[in-house]
């Protein structure tokens, strides 16, 4: 399944990047494709494209913040969790996807 | 009203002062009426106050506010002549005697514990620290002397033995005052009694007595009723410094009381062990009375920090706290800890305060030592370059706790606070003692005697200097001396005869064209020919130099630079001069700020003018006290900057950091900025402390005793202040736990990472602490902890590189594999190179 991701936390320079990890690691174990965009205090990083998007199944959120350009995902199924669930909870978040 | 009194010269103003008539104008005033026979009464007709204007005090008492409308009558034999030159003071000089508004003091009752004492849920109460240090102590509560508890003794008794019996003591007072100020006092002990003098001697004062004698009242009476009445009035003031001298009548009501009646049995108290002094308020005698050597803390409820108690307790070194509220609920003989580095006293001591202050004593003195290590070596850039660090100083006392800060040498003496607050100018004696005190402590290291440098700011009553509408452009410093001669002669006397005991050198005030050089290098040519014609030792070469603060002589560097040693830049005075900004006028003085580009181009041509002719030049103005400043200085080449002694040894740690050739970019860069905002941002942006290595061998901590979560972030907090990575732990513990509680940083395995965003820190930072128990975190799995990594980003630069180092990091830290490495590390050694590993070919 190809999948996108957003994750973006209060102070941007530790649990961001950890939940990017975190996601990246478990999709891969999981057979899965995914891209995850950074919205830390580096700004935007390995921005998720117009193309990335529309090819996606699923879109997933692990934001404790409002995030950047929420709107280029109109259409696209969201899965929204808090950052930590991304963190300790990452397998549960993609049985959601695939239940 | 008699027939004369109503004929008299009446007129009216109103109070142009927005602070009120306080001290300063009501000495000036009466200065003005002491120089007639006349009588001269003022009313304020708001209240209704009547005020002797020949009296300091009782035109205070009148209270007189902004806008009050007052009249003045002047009844005596030079009336007409009196009124108009009194007319004249307060139509036109009155209001140059604004004061800008005292600043308004943090209120300090809403103090905070430190983080890590707050969660332990201790009462504590808060007082505004005007005297630092942490102290432990038990409580002694002072009671509040008051003058009325005292016995009175009869009444009906003889006016004229009475009144004989007031006058004795108040002689007999005045002559212990002047005995003890030939002794060996501070000059802040001579300040003090130096004011006891004034009002002993001001004729409002021995009226009340000597009314209240006249009216059947002992002598005893009439001091207490005359001490109550004055302390009254101008604790009715609304101007704070007034207010505070209420004490001091106090002091003096207590002296001449001891002398009607004998000594107060009950009036000292010994202490026998290290006790924190507890009161509502304390006189300065008071304070003197206590024996040092067991005055642990000092704490009062009174919020005055102008009072000369506090002036004499910060001079003593003792930790003093003011405006402490409910204080006298403390039991005497409770074992308190006074925090005056933070502002507040801990009634108990429990196991938390216990372990908080001792890893507190231990991280203060780990940050003296590291400090010390620069302190006590001249300081030099990474590159090689020597800039002499000295001091700025006021008197000779300083000079020694300068010198163990790690002075290379005394930049500015300003010697003009022998001249102030006395009766008349000090003798040559005076003078020479002082200097030769001065030269001995400095023990060989240069010594910058400043001449005296007053004018229109800073008056001397024995003067009689003019009162003036812009005192900075006027009569003042060298200016003065020619019309003054008596006063820089017995001064350059002093200085010359001094200078045989050590490396004395000379600086000029206010100085703005070369005659006034010439002017001075002949009255020191005179002088030196009549020392040697008397056989009195001098030093012939004594270096002999100026300020510059006045913008002409920057062009004609040439000339002066013929005649002179040395210069030395008063930013201050420059600075406003340079910018046409008045700093006391709220409105303008935000244009008059140093990083000006325009003056910082000013200032590298003065010092390339001063070096084309070899020589030396310093600067000792508040520009050299910001340490954001110092990259610019070290690119100005400057040779040496003096700055307030407590800056000298983190000076000294932040220029070791720098090098030459970035800073004189740095510098060059500045000066072609838009504005003073582009250049601040700019030296923020380009920090050279911004720059350092995120991670040093001394933030990864591997024995820390580690108890509770408080402790470890603290632990590291306080190794990051060690290193100089931030001057404000407090604030940067409070940071992280502002993060900490959206939720908890423990990301589970063991492994805690909290992190904060900050402008406390000065560089980007990385501390590590593996603990020797695992403690709980409330991490995501509920697992507890036992490696923590803090992660604290500078704001606003936040630089990219660090950053992604940061972002690296986290990332890694997902890696089971990396996390065991980690563990596994048994020494700093092995817990560096794991994570270098992983910066790698990052920024």
């Amino acid at each position: 399944m190809r999948i996108v991701a957003v994750t973006a936390c209060p102070t941007g320079i530790a649990h961001t990047y950890m939940a990017a990890a975190r996601l990246e690691k478990t999709a891969k174990d999981l057979g899965h494709e995914i891209k995850v965009e950074t919205q830390g205090a580096l700004g935007i990083e390995n921005a998720l494209s117009e193309s990335d998007i529309r090819q996606a199944k699923v879109a997933i959120f692990a934001v404790d913040i409002g995030i950047e350009g929420r709107d280029r995902f109109k259409g696209v199924h969201i899965i929204e969790v808090p950052l930590r669930e991304a963190i300790t909870n990452t397998r549960a978040i993609f049985e959601r996807i695939q239940g | 009203m008699t027939q004369s009194a109503r004929m008299a010269p009446e007129f009216t103003f109103v109070c142009p002062l927005p602070n009120g008539f306080h001290a300063r104008p009501a000495s000036h005033l009466a200065n003005v009426a002491n120089d007639f026979i006349s009588e001269s009464v003022l009313t304020n007709l708001r209240n209704g106050s009547v005020a002797n204007i020949k009296s300091v005090l009782s035109i205070i008492a009148a209270d007189i506010r902004w806008n009050d409308e007052c009249s003045v009558r002047v009844h005596g034999s030079d009336e007409q002549v009196a009124s108009s030159a009194l007319r004249r003071f307060v139509g036109k000089d009155l209001p140059a005697f604004d004061e800008p508004l005292t600043n308004v003091l943090p209120d300090p009752t809403t103090g905070r514990l430190p983080r890590s004492l707050r969660s332990a849920g201790l009462k504590a109460y808060f007082g505004l620290p005007v005297s630092r240090g942490i102290a432990r102590g038990r409580a002694v509560v002072l009671r509040t002397i008051e003058i009325q508890s005292e016995p009175l003794g009869r009444n009906g008794l003889e006016p004229i033995r009475e009144s004989e019996r007031v006058k004795q003591s108040v002689a007999a007072t005045l002559s212990r005052i002047r005995g003890k100020l030939q002794g060996h006092v501070s000059g802040i002990e001579a300040g003090i009694l130096q004011a006891h003098l004034a009002i002993l001697g001001d004729v409002s004062f021995m009226n009340k007595l000597l009314e209240r004698v006249e009216q059947g009242h002992s002598a005893a009476r009439a001091v207490m009723d005359a001490g109550e009445f004055f302390s009254d009035l101008l604790r009715k003031s609304e101007n704070p410094y007034t207010r505070e001298r209420a004490l001091d009548i106090q002091d003096i009501c207590l002296e001449l009381l001891e002398d009607v009646q004998g000594p107060r049995s009950s009036s000292s108290v010994e202490l026998k062990e290290p006790s924190t002094i507890i009161a509502e308020n304390l006189t300065p005698q008071q304070l003197l009375a206590l024996d040092r050597k067991w005055i642990s803390a000092l704490v009062l409820e009174s919020a005055g920090t102008t009072s000369h108690t506090v002036i004499l307790a910060r001079s003593l070194g003792i930790p003093t706290l003011v405006g402490a509220k409910n204080i006298g609920e403390l039991a005497p003989g409770q074992d308190v800890l006074v925090d005056a580095n933070r502002g507040f006293l801990l009634p108990e001591s429990t196991d938390v305060v216990r372990r908080f202050y001792e890893r507190e004593a231990k991280t203060l003195e780990r940050r003296r030592a590291a400090l010390a290590s620069y302190a006590m070596r001249p300081a030099v850039t990474s590159d090689g370059r020597v800039l002499e660090v000295a001091a700025n100083v006021s008197s000779a006392e300083e000079l020694t706790t300068v010198f163990q800060n790690g002075a290379d040498g005394i930049g500015l003496f300003r010697t003009e606070m022998l001249f102030l607050g006395r009766e008349a100018a000090p003798s040559e004696e005076e003078q020479f003692q002082v200097y030769v005190e001065a030269v001995r402590a400095a023990n060989g290291k240069p010594l910058i005697l400043r001449t005296i440098d007053v004018g229109g700011d800073k008056p001397l009553p024995y003067l009689n200097l003019p009162q003036e509408r812009n005192p900075f452009l006027g009569y003042r410093g060298v200016r003065m001396y020619p019309e003054h001669q008596e006063l820089p002669e017995a001064q350059l006397r002093a200085i010359l005869r001094a200078s045989a005991f050590g490396a004395i050198q000379l600086m000029v005030p206010m100085v703005s064209a070369v005659d006034e050089i010439l002017w001075i290098k002949a009255r020191i040519a005179q002088v030196q020919e009549d020392l040697s014609s008397r056989s009195i030792s001098f030093d012939r070469s004594m270096r002999v130099g100026m300020m510059i603060e006045v913008p002409s002589v920057a062009f004609i560097l040439d000339q002066l630079g013929r005649e002179l040693d040395f210069f030395s830049i008063g930013t201050n005075d420059l600075s406003q001069y340079f910018l046409a900004v008045d700093r006391d006028n709220s409105r303008v003085a935000g244009l008059s700020n140093a990083k000006h580009p325009g003056f910082l181009s000013f200032l590298r041509q003065i010092v390339a003018g001063v070096h084309k002719h070899r020589k030396w030049i310093g600067m000792c103005g508040d520009m050299a006290a910001d340490l954001r400043n110092l990259p610019l200085l070290v690119g100005l080449g400057l040779d040496e900057i003096s700055v307030p002694a407590t800056e000298i040894p983190i000076v000294k740690e932040r220029i070791a950091r720098l090098t030459v050739p970035d800073c004189q970019k740095l510098l060059f860069e500045a000066t072609r900025c838009q504005s003073v905002s582009a250049v601040e941002s700019f030296l923020d942006r380009e920090s050279n402390e911004a720059s350092r290595s995120l991670l040093d061998r001394e933030l990864v901590l591997l024995d820390g005793e580690i108890d509770s979560k408080e402790e470890a972030i603290r632990d590291i907090v306080d190794a990051l202040y060690v290193q100089g990575r931030t001057d404000e732990p407090d604030r940067l513990e409070e940071a992280i736990w502002t993060r900490e509680s959206i939720y908890s940083t423990g990301l589970g395995h063991g492994f805690a990472i909290p992190h904060c965003k900050t402008e406390v820190v000065n560089a980007s930072s990385i501390g590590i602490l593996k603990l020797p128990r695992p403690i709980d975190w409330g991490a995501l799995d509920g697992e507890p902890v036992e490696f923590v990594i803090l992660l604290a980003a500078r704001e606003p630069d936040s630089n990219g590189a660090h950053l992604r180092v940061f972002s690296k990091l986290a990332r890694s830290l997902m890696n089971e594999e990396f996390r065991e490495q980690l563990l596994e590390a048994q020494d700093r050694e092995a817990v560096l190179s794991q994570l270098n590993q992983q910066f790698e070919g990052t920024g």
